[in-house]
């Protein structure tokens, strides 16, 4: 149906125009692996500095002019706002443009669009965390964000993965997770590797070996499509209805607002009824595009 | 959205004016409006900003190739420009087009095309470019006396002889054409505008039987009967999708010339640090459309062939309750390969090939 | 029905019957007058619906290369050309082809008709072609056209009007009405004007085009799985349609077919804001001719023209 209420999405619209991009100069650029960056931002504008928000899940649309504009969700946590992040795998033009640039460059951002992890629905349960490669940046969001609002979860369990230690994100995470005592973290590479001391196998299989209750428990998944699909299922055995089993979507995206078509599906626009869905939700969709 | 028209229109004030004489009425309208008519001249039947003179476009015109969602909509527009110098990057909107236009001769098909697309542009967020350029032009229809063999537009509920999707309706009364208000904006036109007649009786009959002359010379039909459960049941019957979309060649045509189809891309043009961020039209048929680097959930043809027509005939009606489709019948005329909607829609099975296998078996 | 129609019918069921091919590729009545429409088929009920008539436009061998499996594909001496040149690019394995050639004395272009009697083609009530004249007719008013100025141009210039390839010919060869001179007419009006107006002309022809990328999808010789135009890394052609880029995009599509265009002048027919996109084709093939002394499609076991290399070739344009 229509989207009447948009009295939240009139925020932060640069000059009036919903294609106008607000300048943020990048802050720090760390290298999270070979082909992964994560950069920290703050806005141009002293006024917007101060005032944005954005809620955990939700994604901003980064130009860099002359270039092109490409989608990533904002990584770092509503919490923490110093500054904000976001992580970038290098994929094509745009993505190989933003690996180019240097700290103090100026770039465009459009947002928050998008839907954001439903917080009400997830207060008072338990968290599974499921993160393959670069698919734990929109999930760390949610992690600072649960840690920092502690009491509100129950168990909180983190299990990430990637193809081999050199293509592990965010390990400034992984090492704080692991020293939370209020976390369980299970990091897993997918095949054996010379000096990896910790765990082997694919992170569908590792989810199945860890075997996270599914009581009073809600799962929230994201990495590759071809991780989420395997790991669906072994949810499903574990004992979770498809209700507790929350994804962000990955589509090709332009605009970000429901407009140009793109991310179409049925009668849904990722960008803007998702990209954070349930399993529920998903298996309504017209077809398993997703 | 959709504006209901009162079945008791022939209350409002009827004018009426010589068809010689249309080229005083385009020249008044010239001081206040640009005034975009069908023309051949680029090439390409479009509607064109008229040159002052030339009303010959009297004795061709049918239906434009481009259609008037082009004017509104255009195939290229800028959406700012940025340029970086010491301070860093600045971004400029272009030149608000403040102009008036007028968009004669206007189809009821394409008419409504706008309507069914307005909501696109104006939901959640505001499609500025758009929606000015839609506030700032005016619509006079002229409804058709000659349908196209392509075209179907009366199985969407669309009458081509009379619209009220336009601010002013002409209709062929033979010397002459009769002039309609529809909305307040045309009302308002029409009162200011000098060389009309009121029209009589007789005039206003001619008008009826113009338009229900013009309704029955459509010979295309669609039969839409039970089309949205079709279309649903059958979204993964991957035998009829291939079969249907096996001659189609994945050009864009159809959805380029179609009135109704907005998806559009957003690429940057630059020189050094200067540059523009330009919107273009797209189509779902390309197979670059939705590809990422990881997969395309549309590799195939018949995947894109069923997500256009699904879109048009289910998805966007459960969006937005209306279908995107007028039956213009332009995909129809211009497609390479004459693919035709209207023949897959009615072949859209009750029941999929897979169940058809199953109760033939048993 | 016709004789070669007939013919065409029953050795296209054969071939499904006997297991020969997977698929016939041919001609079907089309859902608008004066038009035909491909059919591709795996189902022998539906051969009954080939037909063969002066209205069989379409270059089917753009299909060859995405159809997976053996098959029957219905062609005229154009076509014939295309399948050829895809064999020489070693895209399709002759032995996975079975060609039924169609004897074809040119096809009916509907523009010009439309021209030639003042009147669009829905409103017209028959063609029919009788020997070298064609013979319209609108109600009781019957009018009469020398062929030549009915056909396609490049039916006008035509230099096989029997597939040089077949598996099955299914009619003799019908006298050509060729006018070379007629077919080049456009061409010549191009080379005739100075550099400036040429330039003019393209720029403003090019300006109409929407990108829609019609030309190269109906083209056989347009394979390649990812076009340049797709490129982002570099981006060679700006996905925006302004007449700069359009211009290129064309001019470079038709340099990468050079030596596999045969010249069959779909991709004019099929752009829908009427782009004389064979003036460009047309004068390449004939550069390639006077260059290399090659035309395209026209022989099967020679290597493609752009990966042989003869020392005597010209060098002249070599500074």
């Amino acid at each position: 149906m229509p989207i009447k209420d948009i009295s939240h999405r009139e925020k932060f619209l640069a000059g009036g125009n919903v294609y106008l991009p607000h300048i943020i100069v990048i802050e720090k650029i760390i290298e999270e692996t070979y082909d992964t960056r994560t950069f920290h931002f703050n806005f141009k504008d002293d006024n917007l500095r101060e005032e944005f928000t954005f809620e955990s899940g939700q994604f901003g649309e980064y130009s860099v002019f002359g270039v092109g504009e490409a989608t990533f969700c904002i990584s770092s946590s509503p919490t923490r706002r110093d500054h904000l992040e976001f992580a970038v795998k290098r994929a094509g033009k745009v993505t190989n443009a933003l690996h180019r640039l240097s700290a103090g460059a100026e770039i465009g951002f459009r947002g928050p669009y998008g839907n954001s992890f439903p917080l009400d629905y997830l207060k008072g349960k338990n968290l599974v965390f499921v993160a393959g490669g670069i698919g734990l940046a929109p999930l760390r969001s949610l992690i600072w964000n649960a840690i920092d609002n502690r009491a509100q979860y129950e168990n909180i369990d983190i299990i990430y993965g990637a193809r081999s230690p050199a293509d592990l994100c965010f390990q400034y995470d992984l090492d704080a997770w692991e020293k939370d005592k209020s976390v369980k973290m299970v990091t897993t590479i997918d095949h054996e590797h010379e000096g990896w001391q910790g765990r082997v196998g694919f992170v569908p299989q590792v989810l199945e070996q860890v075997a996270p209750a599914a009581r009073n428990t809600a799962a929230i998944v994201c990495g590759p499509p071809v991780m989420i699909r395997f790991t669906f299922p072994v949810l499903e055995k574990l004992g979770f209805t498809p209700e507790q089993m929350i994804t962000t979507l990955e589509k090709r995206m332009k605009c970000g607002i429901g407009k140009c078509g793109r991310c179409n599906i049925g009668d849904i626009y990722v960008c803007r009824d998702g990209p954070v869905f349930s399993f529920a939700q998903i298996k309504d969709f017209i077809s398993g595009e997703y | 959205m959709s504006r209901k028209r009162q079945r008791t229109s022939y209350d409002k004030t009827m004018k009426k004016i010589k068809k010689k004489d249309i080229g005083n009425l385009l020249r008044q309208w010239q001081s206040d409006f640009a005034v975009f008519t069908p023309s051949r001249k680029s090439g390409t039947a479009r509607m064109e900003e008229w040159d002052g003179q030339d009303t010959s476009f009297l004795e061709w015109y049918r239906n434009t190739v481009i259609p008037p969602k082009g004017n509104i909509f255009p195939n290229m527009e800028e959406m700012f420009s940025f340029h970086k110098d010491g301070e860093g990057y600045h971004l400029e909107l272009p030149a608000q087009d403040e102009a008036k236009h007028l968009i004669f001769a206007i189809r009821p098909c394409d008419a409504r095309a706008l309507k069914i697309i307005d909501p696109v542009f104006q939901d959640a967020y505001e499609d500025n470019y758009y929606l000015t350029r839609r506030e700032n032009t005016l619509l006079v229809g002229l409804g058709c006396t000659d349908p196209h063999e392509s075209c179907f537009c009366t199985s969407l509920g669309i009458s081509p002889g009379e619209s009220g999707d336009v601010d002013l309706m002409l209709t062929d009364i033979g010397e002459e054409f009769s002039i309609e208000e529809v909305t307040e904006k045309g009302k308002e036109l029409l009162a200011r505008t000098e060389g009309l007649v009121e029209a009589a009786q007789p005039d206003e009959l001619r008008t009826r039987e113009s338009r229900e002359a013009a309704a029955k010379k459509i010979s295309r039909k669609l039969d839409t009967t039970n089309l949205k459960e079709r279309l649903l049941s059958s979204f993964e019957d991957k035998e009829f999708w291939e079969k249907a979309a096996a001659k189609c060649i994945s050009c864009g045509i159809c959805t380029f010339l179609c009135p109704t189809c907005y998806c559009f891309d957003i690429n940057d043009e630059t020189s050094g640090g200067n540059g523009t961020r330009f919107r273009s039209w797209d189509s779902c048929s390309f197979s670059v459309y939705t590809k990422m680097p990881a997969e395309n959930p549309r590799e195939d043809k018949w995947q894109r062939v069923r997500q256009k027509v699904c879109h048009k005939y289910e998805f966007y009606p459960r969006l937005f309750d209306i279908t995107a489709c007028t039956g213009c019948g332009r995909c129809i005329r211009l497609c390479p390969v004459n693919w035709d909607i209207t023949r897959v829609l009615e072949s859209v099975p009750e029941e999929t090939t897979a169940q058809k296998e199953n109760r033939n078996a048993n | 029905m016709s004789e070669i129609e007939q013919k065409l019918q029953t050795e296209a069921k054969a071939l499904l019957e006997q297991g020969k091919v997977d698929y016939i590729i041919g001609f079907t009545q089309g859902s608008l007058r004066f038009t035909t429409t491909p059919l591709i088929t795996r189902d022998k009920g539906d051969t009954e619906s080939l037909v063969i008539n002066p209205f069989i436009v379409n270059n089917l061998s753009v299909y060859l290369n995405e159809i997976k499996g053996r098959v029957g594909i219905v062609a005229k001496g154009c076509d014939a050309r295309s399948i050829i040149s895809l064999i020489q690019d070693e895209q399709i394995i002759r032995e996975d082809v079975i060609i039924l050639g169609v004897p074809c004395p040119g096809i009916i272009d509907l523009g010009k008709i439309e021209k030639l009697v003042g009147t669009d083609r829905d409103k017209l009530d028959d063609i029919t072609r009788e020997g070298d004249r064609v013979i319209i007719t609108t109600g009781k008013e019957k009018k009469e056209f020398p062929i030549t100025e009915a056909l396609f141009d490049d039916c006008l210039g035509c230099e096989s009007p029997i597939p040089q390839e077949y598996d099955i010919l299914l009619g003799e060869e019908s006298p050509l009405s060729r006018n070379t001179e007629l077919s080049r007419s456009k061409i010549k009006e191009l080379e005739d004007m100075p550099p400036e107006k040429r330039w003019e002309f393209w720029k403003s022809e090019f300006s109409r085009c929407l990108r829609c990328n019609a030309c190269r999808q109906v083209c056989p010789a347009c394979f390649c799985e990812r076009c340049f135009v797709e490129e982002s890394e570099p981006r060679w052609i700006s996905p925006v349609p302004r007449w700069q880029d359009n211009l290129m995009f064309q001019v470079t599509r038709i340099i990468h077919v050079a030596g596999r265009c045969t010249d069959c002048g779909e991709c004019e027919r099929a752009c829908p804001v009427d782009i004389p996109l064979r003036s460009l084709t047309g004068k390449m093939a004939e550069i390639v001719d006077e260059l290399f002394h090659y035309k395209a499609g026209t022989d099967k076991d020679a290597p493609p023209l752009m990966t042989a290399y003869e020392p005597e070739e010209a060098e002249d344009f070599i500074r």
